[in-house]
């Protein structure tokens, strides 16, 4: 086989490779070495077919034969388990015994959980403090680091490695940054200049934009690398003709840049959004003696669903309730946010 | 309006000179087309012009105003780019007042003077189109439209034109021609194409490795180059460079036949330039004569290739009966049309 030359370029693919091979192989009809078990007629007609298809029908074959294994992987993985979380979201369920239909009864009381109000509210603030914050800052970044040249590349690395580091990790060092004095870092500096503790994980009010920081400080990276590749995408010559017209740098900036910017403003906003709406890691790691407190104050969505599923009392029914409005959260969110963003 | 100089004019970068001190002068109103292979230097000096590069040393006067350190705004110019800069997310008539934002004008001046360039280019109905609704050709002429919407003093164009096809560039080369005719401002043109530099300009810079190799009325350029370069870069086909020596009564070429152009250069090694369109294809005698390896009929003419001792060379021949490949022909010349130039420097000699 691999002594045939014209064997070896054929690159397309090992169905391929067989279908050429066997074409190859059927011809000659004296070859007695063909020992195989399928009979020389039937591999004819294989290729036979093959052969009677027009281009366009072969690429459709093929797209689908490559296409095949992430669809089967999703149905699996993604698709069969979404399918299940809306209908056990209808049932009520502890993990062991049997499934049980209750109809709207989980959403019922869902809706009369004074708990689920205070969750809701949160994975909100998380929402709207978080995205344009973070947005901001790294635009404010992106565009000052596009100008500069002076270690360029490993001020970005710097800005980008809180990105790649483990959510659990920085979780807990922010919570140590947090404690009071003399172990946290944050207290002892305001302790240096005589301003009173602030009980960064303690407080009601507080604790929530504690937790939120580390979140936008780790996503940072990821979209300022994102803002500077959009900033570069537009042409200089954009920004000297504005020079040459004499407007300001503020001009240019929401004139030029900012409009030419959308797209990628668009697809930050969604995507950080929905990183915001399903905030989990820091809050759990920063409060795991009390997940979500205190007093319920830190606690998002995601989390609240955690502890409903397998905090103890295994209401998998409930759980896949909250799922399932989490999902339509996010699914309203993301379409409005398009929506507005897109055309105006 | 106003005239411009440019002296001694040097533009380093990370200790490599790239221009070498550039002088010229432009008078008010006159149309300056500067060309030259890619890398010459032709944009860099308009962009030290428009103040979008810092002056190295020397001195960029417009108007009589040394303006090296004012910022492109302060200098009334205005740039058209060659990929026409103009914003996608604004319509045609933002983006011809985007050059009137610093304008001291009442908003009710800026509109009419927007109606007023959009008329000059015939653009008035697309004034509230965005720009991926327009054509090559129209993208031009709002670039140009917010150019001229500011009156400035000079207009600095920067490759405007090679990003059009053909035939929409013979068009546009005809309507900035026109357009300077009526607007009558100072004008520098950089361009790569010798025939836009030919047919637009008053008179042509042109360029090489940051040197200006010959400044001059684009008829003086094409006859009477000052160099090699410039023999070549100017007409095409290019000009045929025969290797020569000076004799007492004037030059022998290197096929052994001796031509009367004058003494003046006995025994130098030269360089001897023939157009194309100045050898003629005859029937016996001739100065030259070779074997035809490609003929390229255009219709007017038809160009063909001679290989004459080893040496091809360009002729251009009658359109209606051309000769084909593998005929022997004969090249005459009149010594009037030869140019002669020194072989190891490449200069013109008088």
């Amino acid at each position: 086989m691999t002594a045939d030359p014209r064997a070896g370029t054929v690159a397309d693919g090992p169905a391929h490779a067989l279908l050429f091979l066997t074409c190859r192989r059927s011809q000659p009809v004296a070859d007695t070495s063909q020992s195989d078990d399928m009979s020389p007629t039937a591999r004819t007609g294989l290729s036979a077919h093959w052969h009677r298809l027009s281009i366009r029908q072969k690429q459709v074959v093929w797209a689908w034969a490559f296409l095949a294994v992430p669809i089967v992987f999703y149905i699996v993985v993604r698709f069969y388990p979404t399918g299940n979380a809306f209908v056990l979201s209808f049932q009520e369920w502890n993990l062991l015994g049997s499934r049980e239909w209750v109809g709207f009864e989980n959403y019922v009381d869902l809706w009369n959980d004074p708990v689920f109000w205070i969750v809701f509210v949160n994975t909100f603030e998380y929402l709207i403090i978080g995205t344009p914050i973070s947005l901001v800052i790294s635009f404010f970044v992106a565009y000052h680091l596009d100008k500069v040249r002076f270690m360029h590349g490993t001020i970005r690395a710097l800005y980008f490695l809180p990105f790649m580091t483990s959510a659990v990790a920085m979780a807990w060092v922010w919570r140590w940054f947090y404690q009071p004095v003399p172990i946290g870092v944050f207290n002892n500096f305001l302790a240096q200049f005589g301003i009173p503790q602030i009980e960064f994980l303690q407080s009601t009010s507080i604790a929530l934009p504690a937790v939120l920081a580390p979140a936008v400080w780790a996503g940072l990276g990821f979209q300022v690398i994102i803002f500077m590749a959009g900033l570069r995408a537009i042409p200089p010559t954009y920004y000297e003709a504005a020079r040459v017209d004499g407007v300001s740098n503020w001009t240019m900036l929401w004139e030029i840049t900012l409009p030419l910017l959308k797209p990628t403003i668009v697809f930050l906003v969604v995507f950080s959004s929905i990183g915001f709406l399903r905030i989990f890691d820091h809050v759990f790691n920063m409060t795991t003696n009390n997940p979500g407190g205190p007093l319920n104050s830190t606690k998002p969505l995601v989390l609240m669903i955690y502890e409903t599923a397998f905090g103890g009392r295994s209401q998998m029914g409930a759980a896949a309730a909250q799922t399932v409005v989490l999902f339509v959260i996010l699914l309203i969110v993301s379409l409005v946010q398009l929506r507005i963003l897109r055309d105006r | 309006m106003a005239n411009l100089a440019l002296r001694d004019l040097v533009k380093t970068y990370d200790r490599t000179e790239v221009l070498h001190s550039i002088n010229l002068d432009v008078q008010d109103g006159e149309f300056v087309v500067f060309v030259g292979p890619s890398g010459c230097g032709k944009s860099t000096t308009l962009r030290m012009i428009a103040g979008l590069e810092e002056v190295t040393s020397g001195t960029v006067e417009i108007g009589g105003q040394v303006v090296n350190n004012l910022e492109p705004k302060d200098r009334d110019i205005a740039m058209v780019f060659q990929n026409y800069a103009i914003y996608p997310h604004m319509t045609v008539r933002k983006n011809i007042a985007f050059g009137l934002r610093t304008s001291k004008m009442t908003r009710a001046q800026k509109e009419a003077r927007i109606e007023e360039v959009a008329g000059i280019l015939g653009m008035t109905e697309y004034l509230d189109r965005k720009p991926n609704q327009l054509s090559g050709g129209q993208r031009q002429r709002v670039a140009i439209g917010r150019a001229m919407v500011r009156d400035p003093a000079v207009f600095l164009f920067d490759e405007p034109l090679s990003n059009l096809d053909a035939q929409l560039r013979t068009q546009m080369r005809l309507e900035i021609k026109k357009l300077h005719r009526r607007v009558g401002s100072t004008i520098v043109f950089v361009t790569h194409d010798q025939v836009e530099a030919m047919t637009m300009a008053d008179r042509i810079v042109i360029m090489k490795d940051g040197h200006i190799q010959q400044i001059g009325s684009p008829a003086e350029v094409y006859h009477a180059p000052a160099n090699t370069f410039v023999a070549q870069f100017i007409g095409a086909p290019s000009m045929n460079l025969l290797d020569g020596r000076g004799t007492a009564s004037g030059v022998t070429l290197w096929t052994g036949a001796a031509l009367a152009t004058g003494p003046g250069a006995e025994g130098k090694a030269l360089t001897i330039g023939i157009r194309p369109e100045d050898l003629h294809v005859v029937e016996s005698g001739g100065v030259l004569t070779g074997i035809v390896s490609v003929a390229e009929p255009l219709g007017s003419e038809t160009l063909v290739y001679v290989d004459v001792d080893g040496k091809e060379i360009i002729a251009s021949a009658s359109g209606r009966t051309p000769p084909v490949a593998g005929d022997r022909i004969a090249l005459d010349l009149d010594v009037r049309n030869l140019h002669v130039f020194d072989a190891a420097s490449g200069e013109a000699l008088a």
